[in-house]
């Protein structure tokens, strides 16, 4: 037993917009309630990917085509398979912080300062936090925000 | 209409130490009540014995993940 011997596939639902969750659970509950006897074994929902679903299944796509029919809000399969490996990204989503450094310029999108911008002093990844600067302040006092609070306006020339 | 579902999106929680989804005060499987509501990513895993992503994942019970909780 190990993980050679998993031979699923992966396909793509389109869903109608905002609904992925629900595609998810709605396929969920065809399969507990035998409304259907297509196989899924798992379903990944990105935040990332709008207006899709992920499923991992041993079934054909045609198989998979048979399923969406009977699920509200899901529309179409995506033609071609792929596979595990090409989606294992989405299944450790990357830190918020990822893309910004010491010296970046950001722009606050949240909070007391929301609309100002700033200059990231410090980063610390694990907390997914930013220490930064304002930028127009004439007291350049430190402020420490969550890194989804902030947008990157220039990356500086350090990086 | 919409912001009622967004709403309601945000208020579900999951359990900070297993990723699942709970309803309630604690986590049914690990008893935990250490939960977020802060969370991105959604995972449904039915059949985790035949599941190469939940495999990955460490996830031997089938139910209802976040990906990631802060
Ligand atoms: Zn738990």
């Amino acid at each position: 037993m190990d993980m050679e011997e998993f031979t699923n596939r992966i396909f793509a639902i389109k869903t109608t917009s905002k609904q992925e969750r629900t595609v998810a659970n709605n396929i969920k509950k065809a399969i507990e309630t035998n409304a259907t006897d297509v196989q899924v074994v798992a379903i990944i929902v990105p935040d990332e990917l709008k207006g899709y679903v992920l499923v991992e299944t041993p079934e054909s796509q045609a198989r998979i085509e048979q399923l969406v029919e009977k699920v509200a809000h899901a529309r179409t399969v995506v033609r071609g398979e792929t596979t595990l490996g090409e989606v294992a990204h989405f299944l450790v989503p990357k830190p918020v912080v990822s893309g910004i450094s010491e010296g970046t310029i950001v722009e606050l999108i949240a909070g007391p300062f929301k609309g100002e911008k700033a200059v990231v002093k410090r980063i610390d990844t694990g907390k997914e936090e930013i220490t930064v600067e304002l930028y127009e302040s004439v007291l350049p006092i430190p402020i420490t925000v969550r890194g989804d609070n902030v947008r990157v306006v220039d990356r500086g020339e350090a990086s | 209409m919409v912001n009622v579902a967004a709403a309601k999106k945000k208020l579900v929680q999951v359990c900070r130490e297993c990723h699942r989804v709970v309803e309630g005060e604690s986590c049914a499987v690990c008893g935990s009540s250490n939960l977020s509501t802060d969370w991105t990513g959604y995972l449904v895993v039915i059949d985790p014995k035949r599941s190469e992503i939940a495999k990955r994942l460490n996830i031997a019970l089938p139910g209802r993940y976040a990906l990631k909780v802060r």
